[in-house]
């Protein structure tokens, strides 16, 4: 062991008892990363507190031993928001992972900030109430991960995003104080509101340590839809032809080539007969099968549609969704380079065609696989790297398309990260969807909470 | 060949169902319905035999109340040609249902007839069986493969340790086990379509059949809730625990 690492040790040692403290390289490796693997791993230590009282100690133990810490929830993230690659102490939420309260007049349930966001929606399901945020990755992420991120998901469209559902939240600072933000308030006019400053804040201000989160009354059962939509710049006028009939719960798109590896890696069986270019996946609930059918009925009346299918039983809906949500891991293996886009709803078709057309002229030999929650004006545009080209040399071309698909989006005042976040991956693109004026101001509110910069430095801002 | 499907509406087989405070039974309220999936198997043999040109017509039947129209409706977008409900508000029993359906079977004079092996409501695998009995229909149940020769129906059985394959004559009756094939979807220009197929509703008055239930049910009791699980400080605390509480080592 170094001088500097036992220094570390005893530091910590100030904080959190030695238990809860590990540098096996095993578990460093582990902690250390998010689902990017596109950096390098090196933390000093990573620590396991259980209670705030630790939480607190580390932080003040960090400003006075100058050492930095990095947050980490789930490791799910998808933008090296939880890596840390220069010596951090990574602190690990997964032992404060118990949900405390659960009041049925507020219906809303006190989480710490490492309760699995399945296990809040098996909690809220228990109560006959409904935890509307989902994704692929909530069996593992935490609710304090998707605080940190502003989680968005598959049900957005109807629900929101995991900001909406925040009525309170307990924060450490960078200096060690504790806040109480909101505590569970429905109306509360009383100036700033810094929890919804916390939320997407990616660690960068605080750390969540807890938090209030509001629980919606539970959902008829659903009905699920798979489309088959030959033309990209039709999906919108069949979401349209959707919305003007009921709510929809969900509205995802994506492209023959998605639908293929997912068959592939599944062993599932096309949902339609016929292939088509692009897929909509509707979700709504069943009282609106009538609805949905006549939105259906007309859209195929205009040609927008050709074909679909609709599932008779939560079995078939089920296995309807994981057309969509087996895409992520059905191209892990084509190591996908992933860009996680937003322009306004009605924007989609032509920005979609635009930067298709911008990768296919600069790469033809690229494949590229769209999907998304388009209903959302969300897309992720994962191209694939072929066989025969190193993995270096790969994520070197897809950076240099970056500016030019970034002006596309720019273009359009549209986010160049729409729900994955900032991080690594995105912060020295961030000026395509913040000017300069709000960067200025951004760096201004970390100085703030955060004037020594131990909160996981060099992540979404320089 | 014409091929009867006897179809049931039961709760979607993915629903925790709930007990009711009183025992009586299963609380339905906003519960998702569906059809039994073993059923939904035995539409999706049926329609396969007639697109493969061995049977002319299908016609699911059900025995029910109105509601069940909704997974007649479903058979047909899925590929059924008509249907029948008879129409009963009677908590419907395997030897009522088979009465019902001997009896319409008297006047459709079908060659085959496809039951699912049994519905995931009651879990009692008689319907088909009790049916046979009563026309006086060959039966071959659990079936893993079913393939028409001639005048006879070779069935693959799935019984305990492996398959038995069996040749029975025709007219016959099939029970679907999980293997025998996968269901499609309700394909959408289907469903409008099916909406002009023909579906026929008929009383049990009608058809001379009494329903009422022969078993009383006494009362619905949830299984016991398993024990949470603890943790144990070291190997050795687990060791004890397996020997001494779980008993599962020695
Ligand atoms: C297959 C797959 C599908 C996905 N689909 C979606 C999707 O549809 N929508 C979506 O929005 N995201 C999606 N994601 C991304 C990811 O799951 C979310 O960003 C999620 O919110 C991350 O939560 P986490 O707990 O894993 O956070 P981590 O990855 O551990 O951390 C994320 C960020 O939050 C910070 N952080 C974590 N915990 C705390 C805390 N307690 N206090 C302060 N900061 C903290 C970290 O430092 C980091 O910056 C997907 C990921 C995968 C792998």
């Amino acid at each position: 062991m170094s001088a500097s690492q036992a220094d570390l040790l005893t530091a910590l040692g100030q904080a959190i008892p030695a238990a809860q403290t590990s540098t096996e390289p095993a578990m460093l490796n582990q902690y250390g990363c998010d689902w990017t693997r596109a950096y390098e791993v090196a933390p000093a230590a990573v620590v396991f507190p259980k209670t705030e009282a630790e939480v607190v100690a580390l932080v003040r133990q960090a400003n006075a031993e100058d050492f930095k810490l990095v947050p980490s929830g789930g490791r799910t993230g998808l933008s090296g928001g939880a890596v840390a690659s220069q010596g951090e102490v990574v602190v690990s939420f997964d032992k404060m992972n118990a949900i405390s309260g659960f009041n049925a007049v507020d219906r809303l349930v006190t989480c710490e900030a490492g309760v699995v966001t399945a296990n809040l929606q098996a909690f809220a399901q228990e109560q006959g109430l409904f935890y509307p945020v989902d994704f692929a990755s909530s069996g593992s992420s935490h609710i304090g991960g998707n605080i940190a991120t502003n989680a968005g998901g598959i049900k957005v469209i109807r629900y929101g995003l995991t900001r909406d559902w925040v009525a309170g939240l307990r924060v450490v600072t960078g200096t060690g104080e504790l806040l109480t933000l909101n505590s569970g308030l429905v109306k509360n006019a009383t100036g700033y509101d810094l929890r919804h400053l916390m939320i997407g804040s990616e660690g960068s201000l605080g750390l969540i340590v807890s938090a209030d989160i509001k629980l919606a009354p539970a959902p008829e059962p659903q009905n699920v839809m798979v489309l088959g939509v030959p033309k990209l710049t039709d999906l919108l006028s069949v979401l349209t032809a959707f919305q003007q009939r009921l709510t929809v719960s969900a509205f995802e798109f994506f492209s023959d080539l998605c639908l293929r590896k997912v068959l592939a890696h599944r062993d599932l069986t096309a949902p339609l007969q016929q292939a088509c270019e692009f897929y909509a996946l509707v979700e709504f609930d069943e009282s609106n099968l009538e609805a949905a059918s006549d939105a259906f009925a007309f859209a195929m009346d205009q040609g927008w549609v050709v074909d679909g299918v609709v599932s008779q039983s939560e079995a078939q809906a089920a296995s309807l969704w994981a057309l969509r949500e087996g895409i992520s891991e059905s191209i892990a293996a084509d190591t996908p380079y992933k860009n996680d886009l937003a322009v306004r709803v009605s924007d989609v078709p032509e920005f979609l065609e635009a930067v298709q057309a911008e990768v296919v002229s600069n790469y033809p030999d690229f494949d590229v696989c769209w999907y998304g929650h388009i209903g959302d004006g969300n897309l992720h545009l994962n191209i694939l790297k072929p066989k025969d080209l190193s993995v270096a040399e790969f994520v070197q071309r897809c950076e240099a398309m970056n500016p030019s698909i970034f002006a596309q989006v720019q273009q359009r005042n549209g986010s160049i990260s729409a729900e994955h976040g900032v991080g690594l991956v995105k912060r020295d693109y961030l000026g395509y969807s913040r000017s300069a004026g709000e960067l200025a101001l951004m760096q201004g509110l970390k100085q703030l909470f955060d004037p020594n910069s131990v909160l996981n430095p060099g992540k979404l801002l320089r | 060949m014409k091929v009867l499907v006897p179809v049931k509406r039961v709760v979607d087989a993915n629903v925790k169902v709930r007990v009711k405070p009183d025992n009586s039974g299963i609380d339905l309220s906003n519960v998702k319905m569906a059809v039994n999936p073993f059923c939904e198997i035995a539409i999706e043999e049926a329609v396969r035999l007639k697109e493969a040109g061995t049977a002319t017509e299908v016609v699911a039947i059900s025995v029910g109340a109105s509601a069940c129209q909704e997974q007649l409706r479903t058979c047909l977008a899925l590929g059924a040609d008509r249907a029948i409900l008879v129409e009963t508000d009677v908590d419907v029993q395997p030897l009522g249902i088979a009465k019902a359906l001997a009896a319409l079977q008297a006047k459709e004079e079908a060659e085959l007839v496809i039951f699912g092996k049994q519905s995931i409501d009651g879990d009692n695998s008689q319907t088909g069986q009790m049916f046979a009995q009563l026309t006086g229909m060959s039966q071959g149940t659990f079936a893993s493969e079913v393939a028409i020769d001639g005048g006879k129906v070779q069935v693959t059985r799935e019984i305990d340790g492996g398959l038995q394959t069996i040749k029975i004559s025709l007219p016959a009756v099939v029970t679907t086990d999980l293997r025998l094939n996968e269901p499609r979807y309700a394909s959408l220009p289907n469903i409008m379509k099916a909406k002009k197929k023909s579906l026929d509703t008929v009383t049990a008055d009608e058809l001379g059949v009494d329903l009422t239930p022969s078993v009383e049910v006494v009362a619905v009791n949830p299984p016991a809730e398993r024990a949470a699980g603890i943790t144990v400080d070291s190997v050795e605390a687990l060791v004890d625990k397996l020997k001494n509480e779980a008993k599962v080592i020695s």
